[in-house]
């Protein structure tokens, strides 16, 4: 970093504090908002208040909302790393006839716009005649989702050497064997970040809960129902709440991934002879 | 019995014969090495040998009996991969016992074993703790030996696993690895497009050209006597005339009409044209040219390399070049510039019917 030009290290800066600010300022103007006491919001705020988070932790119809959403976020997850992690196998490990046409498929549901694929699975699930409620949104989100968390998982089989699999093959390993003790293993990282990544497109995905969710209310549908009729400063604080939680789940899933890590660290020190 | 066999074995991939018709016999305790250029087939062999490809036509056998359709974990054998594929998640003890924690071995006996493995290829015990990403390129090379030992294979493949390593290092771990299947007694079948790392290393050699063996023999055998002018030129740049008999037993170089004389037994019976190879190091200059030289050329030294001990000049006689390669003396007087006379003795040349390929 010594040789750069003074005045590119001044650019470089102010570049990084105008694309900061463009990311950052509307969740901060979110978050201002929701302290405002007054039920519109005006800026400058004139009067700061917990009120509309005093309200919100005790709305049941939040507390309702939330569950939902968590659940139908986690049931997504899982459902979709599993697709993903033997999609993402068939899509960048084995070479296999029908792989092209099969990359393409995988794909196609991502460049949908989800409206259109939220109201086409609605449609569908209306013709063959079943209830709408979270379990359907689990489905439906899980035909845009797993789609990506495949995509991230085949990032990471990309760079894995298939030598290893066979290496372990050659050294007399089942199948099975070389899976658990080589192949996942090695495909961790991704398989926990496609994890991670599922269960937040989920959590803040709109378009499939509006559609197939029937009676069941999601975050972002209570949101989205609030902001049309009914707005009140709990809007901006149950999106600030959900960004905050969020956060917490990729710095905590990052951490119990450390935590692991160092654990398996100290075990095999552990081992090493006195 | 030989330990390894092929019977007229070949692997078509749709149109094209990767490897063609090879038959062939590998004894127990032999260091026995395919030697190829690229696309000659010999990654396929060892692929069909290791038992990751099934053969399209022909039989494998290991001790007599057919492997054809036994897969590679459970054939009694193991190979070292060119990439080497250690697990970079485990570290250096964890590699090597693998195979014995696939078996089924306790822990405090794998762990006796993998140090007596470290051991052969040359690691300290202070290794097995050792991530694999932490090892340098050398290290490595050793870890991937110690592993295929440990799983004890009746034969120890190994897909050029030297290639990417720089020439100071191959040259010390080509001989390890020779101690290493003297000390073990273990049969090893080794890959490479080097015959300099093949002639190092190797009990016999087995030459391949598109997809056939061109020749199998000792490196002494395949040095001296090479049987094909492929095979002559694979080991190292030759000098070659295209020659046809004259009808009272000598030869005579198509470009230029000059007869050559050769000695009787060398030129093939049915011979209509060929080619007459001689290496540089049986090339004479000057003085050292005899009486019954087999042709003398007149040229000018238009180029002189230093080869450590020898030093090699490039000759320009009648706008061709040719190259001749001797011991260095303190008494050299020739260099770039110098007219010189350049021949061979009669029986330092070999002629081959076919034309090269």
């Amino acid at each position: 970093m010594a040789d750069i030009h003074p005045l590119t290290r001044r650019l470089l800066w102010l570049f990084f504090a105008v694309v900061s600010i463009a990311l950052y300022l509307p969740m901060l103007v979110t978050a201002l908002a929701s302290l405002s006491r007054s039920r519109f919001f005006i800026f400058p705020v004139s009067r700061y208040s917990w009120k509309w988070y005093e309200d919100t932790l005790a709305s049941q119809q939040i507390e309702q909302a939330a569950i939902t959403s968590l659940i139908v976020a986690v049931m997504v997850a899982l459902i979709s790393v599993v697709l993903a992690f033997f999609g993402a196998l068939a899509f960048a490990r084995y070479d296999w006839k029908g792989r092209k046409s099969f990359q393409y498929l995988v794909l196609l549901p991502i460049f949908f716009p989800q409206a259109v694929l939220g109201l086409a699975v609605q449609l569908w699930l209306n013709t063959i005649g079943v209830e709408m409620s979270w379990h359907s949104t689990v489905f439906g989100q899980l035909v845009w989702i797993a789609p990506i968390a495949t995509l991230v998982v085949a990032i990471q089989v990309f760079g894995y050497e298939p030598a290893f699999e066979d290496a372990a093959r050659d050294l007399g390993a089942t199948r099975w064997q070389a899976m658990r003790d080589i192949t996942l293993p090695l495909l961790w990282p991704g398989i926990f970040s496609g994890f991670l990544f599922a269960l937040l497109l989920s959590w803040s995905n709109f378009p499939f809960a509006y559609y197939t969710s029937g009676a069941d209310v999601t975050i972002p549908e209570w949101l989205h129902a609030k902001m049309i009729g009914g707005y009140t400063p709990m809007v901006p604080a149950v999106g600030t709440l959900s960004i905050i939680a969020g956060a917490a789940v990729l710095v905590g899933g990052f951490s119990i991934a450390a935590f692991v890590k160092a654990i398996l660290a100290r075990k095999a020190a552990r081992q090493r002879p006195a | 019995m030989a330990l390894l066999e092929l019977r007229k074995v070949d692997k078509f991939f749709d149109d094209f014969v990767a490897v063609d018709r090879v038959s062939l016999s590998i004894e127990e305790g032999e260091f026995f090495t395919i030697v190829g250029p690229s696309g000659s087939g010999k990654t396929t062999m060892i692929r069909m040998l290791v038992g990751m490809d099934k053969p399209t036509n022909g039989e494998i056998l290991l001790r007599g009996k057919v492997i054809n359709d036994v897969p590679a974990n459970l054939r009694p054998t193991c190979m070292v991969f060119q990439s080497l594929a250690l697990f970079p998640h485990m570290s250096v003890g964890a590699n090597v016992e693998y195979s014995m924690k696939c078996k089924g071995v306790p822990k405090p006996e794998r762990r006796r074993r993998a140090m007596h493995f470290l051991g052969i290829a040359h690691l300290p015990e202070s290794y097995y703790d050792k991530p694999v990403t932490q090892c340098s390129g050398g290290e490595r090379q050793r870890v991937a030996i110690a592993r295929a030992l440990a799983f004890d294979p009746e034969i120890l493949f190994f897909d050029e696993p030297l290639s990417a390593i720089d020439y100071r290092l191959r040259k010390v771990l080509e001989r390890e690895l020779k101690d290493i299947q003297r000390a073990t007694g273990k049969t090893f079948v080794y890959i490479t497009h080097s015959l300099e790392e093949a002639m190092v290393m190797s009990d016999r050699i087995a030459v391949m050209q598109k997809g056939r063996i061109a020749q199998i023999g000792t490196p002494h055998e395949i040095y001296r006597s090479p049987t094909s002018h492929f095979v002559s030129e694979f080991m190292g740049e030759v000098n070659s005339f295209t020659v046809r008999p004259d009808g009272d037993g000598r030869l005579v170089d198509l470009k230029s009409g000059r007869t050559i004389i050769t000695v009787p037994d060398a030129t093939p019976a049915d011979l209509k044209s060929g080619v007459l190879v001689v290496r540089p190091e049986d090339m004479l200059m000057g003085r050292q040219i005899p009486a019954g030289a087999a042709c003398v050329l007149a040229g000018r030294i238009v180029n002189e390399y230093v080869l450590g001990s020898r030093v090699q000049y490039q000759v320009k006689a009648e706008e061709d070049l040719y190259l001749v390669e001797k011991i260095r003396a303190a008494d050299d007087t020739e260099t770039v510039g110098s007219e010189v006379e350049i021949g061979w003795k009669p029986a330092d040349a070999r002629i081959f019917a076919e034309p090269m390929q």
